[in-house]
């Protein structure tokens, strides 16, 4: 017990439920919060597989809109409850991950990430070509907002965006500190194994292709679940949710904040969200300036943000320039 | 029937668009062992250019060497200043950049040109339509399957029977090797970069006028030359070949039969055969 009172879970607890209780106050805006929460939950399942496991997918936008489709569909079709959203649609994401991640790992390194892509793209299509299902170009609308009841109690009301901000705040605190746990258990230590050395880890006995898609499953229910939560937010699962532009979103996200850490997950999720929509008030090709700022972070800061405050944190400590680890990925 | 047969002659003139744009792909990964996600940026540019070529008063073919030209030198310069920088890193790093350099690109398209797809007429001498009997078919579209015939087997002779052919090849089998012989390697990437997205730029010219330019066909023909590159095998170009001209009859015939899942086809075909073999047609086991 105590080591997990002093232990890596609890660090996650303590700095994540600052910077959510000061994320509204810092933003100014409950909405934008809300959608900095969102990103940040599909971005931890990202940083697991990129930073911890040495997965880049291009794939988690799939998963995301699978989240959103599944949490429209019992929304709009049979008036489900929310926990029940959350979980048909973080088990939805589970399972396409995980069979994208079966067929994906069947090849390596860069040919593995090009298959990532390409699922994007057929899930893309697939939500294309059955306009019955999802709605086509228009999406499905009318994604209310269960309220949020164990039974016929009802725990707290969701309908306004203060108190969806806490639900998801929430949701995105309990989320973290369970992939603090997973990463410090002996199943991460495996993952951090494959992502070390691949080879080594499978020689040690591991079946590495089974961690690798438990890590899939486990990354894909956090995108289903973000995709949950945006659906009901904003009242549509739309097609732009799938397309391959919100994967690039969530792998840059999980980048510029650090994929190698968790603080990066909300890190990442906050500079993106904030400088999108800071910039799109006056600016349509924000874009733009996030490519470049992805490459200014590749060249200088392969660490993401995270990793440069902490190489800055131990230059000062140590009062000398801190050694080359940046703390980038392998 | 007829219909089918047009859609087919389309889907191999497609197909082989396709190539052009897997086999730089091909190169680059061959030699330098990473995949250039701006690859599909410079097909883009191709289409774009020669737009604005035509916009300016100059003749297609003009642009058809033309442009090329110019994405390559441009290549070449962002090879030089940007991406040279990332070959120490790890492979990530280098998708990241050219993920971000492709961003980039696109959105300047998009400032340039706007989001709009834009028309590009083919040349006047190619407007007409041939007719076999009493089938008729598009002399550009003709032109197109046997310009990029041509180009596919001049590119093959270039690899197989050329000094800079035997440099690519070897370097992709080793760097370190190559370098000890005394070619300096780092002119040779520059190079491959360059003309990888030259190669890309000649099948943006050609689709202009079949598909016209738009700031979204980067991202489709990326994924697509992916698709060709990792089902064909990587590194053999007779598989992307195959897999190209397979994926462009694919896309065509079932635009004609199921126009909303012509695409879906595409990549529902590439997973299914990738579960059953897994190092794609012609990989080797």
């Amino acid at each position: 017990m105590n080591h997990i009172l002093n232990g890596p879970v609890t660090r996650v607890a303590l700095c994540s439920g600052l910077a959510l209780v000061l994320l509204p106050l810092v933003t100014g805006s409950a909405s934008m919060s809300i959608e900095i929460v969102v990103f940040a939950t599909a971005v931890l399942g990202a940083n697991l597989l990129l930073g911890f496991t040495g997965l880049m997918s291009f794939a988690q936008g799939a998963f995301f809109g699978v989240g959103a489709y599944v949490a429209g569909l019992l929304r709009v079709e049979v008036d489900a409850g929310m926990l029940a959203v959350i979980v048909a649609s973080g088990l939805a994401g589970a399972v396409a991950s995980a069979v994208v991640g079966w067929i994906s790992i069947r090849r390596q390194g860069i040919y593995f990430v090009m298959l990532t892509l390409a699922f994007a793209q057929l899930f893309y299509f697939l939500a294309y070509a059955f306009p019955g299902i999802t709605g086509g170009e228009n999406g499905l609308q009318g994604v209310s907002r269960p309220s949020l009841a164990l039974g016929p109690f009802e725990i707290a009301p969701v309908t306004s965006n203060t108190g969806y901000y806490i639900f998801a705040a929430s949701l995105f605190l309990i989320l973290s500190m369970a992939v603090a746990r997973v990463i410090h258990s002996p199943f991460g230590q495996v993952l951090l194994a494959i992502r070390e050395n691949e080879r080594r880890a499978s020689a040690t006995g591991y079946d590495v292709r089974v961690f690798k898609i438990i890590a899939f499953a486990i990354a894909g229910a956090l995108a289903g679940i973000a995709g949950a939560l945006q659906a009901m937010f904003v009242g549509l699962a739309s097609i732009s949710n799938v397309e391959i532009l919100m994967s690039q979103e969530i792998l840059m996200m999980s980048i510029i904040g650090g994929a190698n850490s968790l603080a990066g997950a909300l890190v990442g999720s906050g500079f993106v969200v904030a400088v999108s929509s800071v910039l799109s008030t006056w600016w349509p090709r924000w874009l733009l300036l996030l490519g470049l700022i992805l490459m200014v972070v590749v060249l200088y800061f392969p660490g993401g943000l995270v990793g440069a405050a902490r190489s800055l944190v131990a230059r000062l400590k140590s009062g000398r320039p801190a050694p080359s680890s940046k703390g980038g990925l392998r | 029937m007829t219909v089918y047969l047009f859609q087919a002659l389309n889907g191999v003139g497609l197909g082989m668009i396709y190539f052009l744009i897997a086999a730089g792909l091909s190169i680059v990964f061959g030699l330098l062992h990473f995949v250039n996600f701006a690859h599909g940026a410079f097909y883009m540019l191709g289409a774009y250019f020669c737009l604005q070529a035509l916009r300016m008063g100059l003749d297609f073919w003009t642009a058809l060497w033309l442009v090329p030209l110019v994405v390559g030198g441009l290549a070449l310069l962002l090879e030089r200043v940007l991406v040279r920088r990332t070959y120490r890193m790890a492979h990530m790093y280098q998708i990241l950049i050219t993920l971000g350099l492709g961003l980039v690109i696109q959105e300047i398209c998009i400032i340039v040109w706007g989001t709009e797809a834009l028309n590009v007429s083919p040349p006047e001498s190619l407007s007409s339509v041939v007719f076999f009997g009493d089938f008729g078919y598009p002399s550009y579209r003709l032109f197109v399957i046997s310009l990029a015939t041509m180009l596919t087997f001049v590119l093959w002779l270039a690899l197989e029977k050329t000094r800079l052919g035997a440099l690519l090849r070897a370097g992709s089998q080793s760097v370190e090797m190559v370098a000890l012989l005394g070619v300096n390697v780092s002119v040779l990437f520059a190079f491959a970069f360059a003309f990888s997205a030259g190669l890309a730029a000649v099948g943006g010219v050609l689709a202009a006028p079949l598909r016209g330019a738009e700031p979204f066909m980067a991202q489709e023909a990326l994924s697509i030359a992916f698709v060709a590159v990792v089902i064909g095998g990587m590194g053999r170009y007779s598989g992307a070949l195959v897999a190209s001209i397979l994926i462009g009859l694919t896309q065509s015939l079932m635009s004609s039969l199921w126009p909303m899942g012509a695409n879906l086809m595409i990549f529902a075909a590439a997973a299914a055969i990738l579960v059953f073999r897994p190092n794609g047609l012609m990989g080797r086991v």
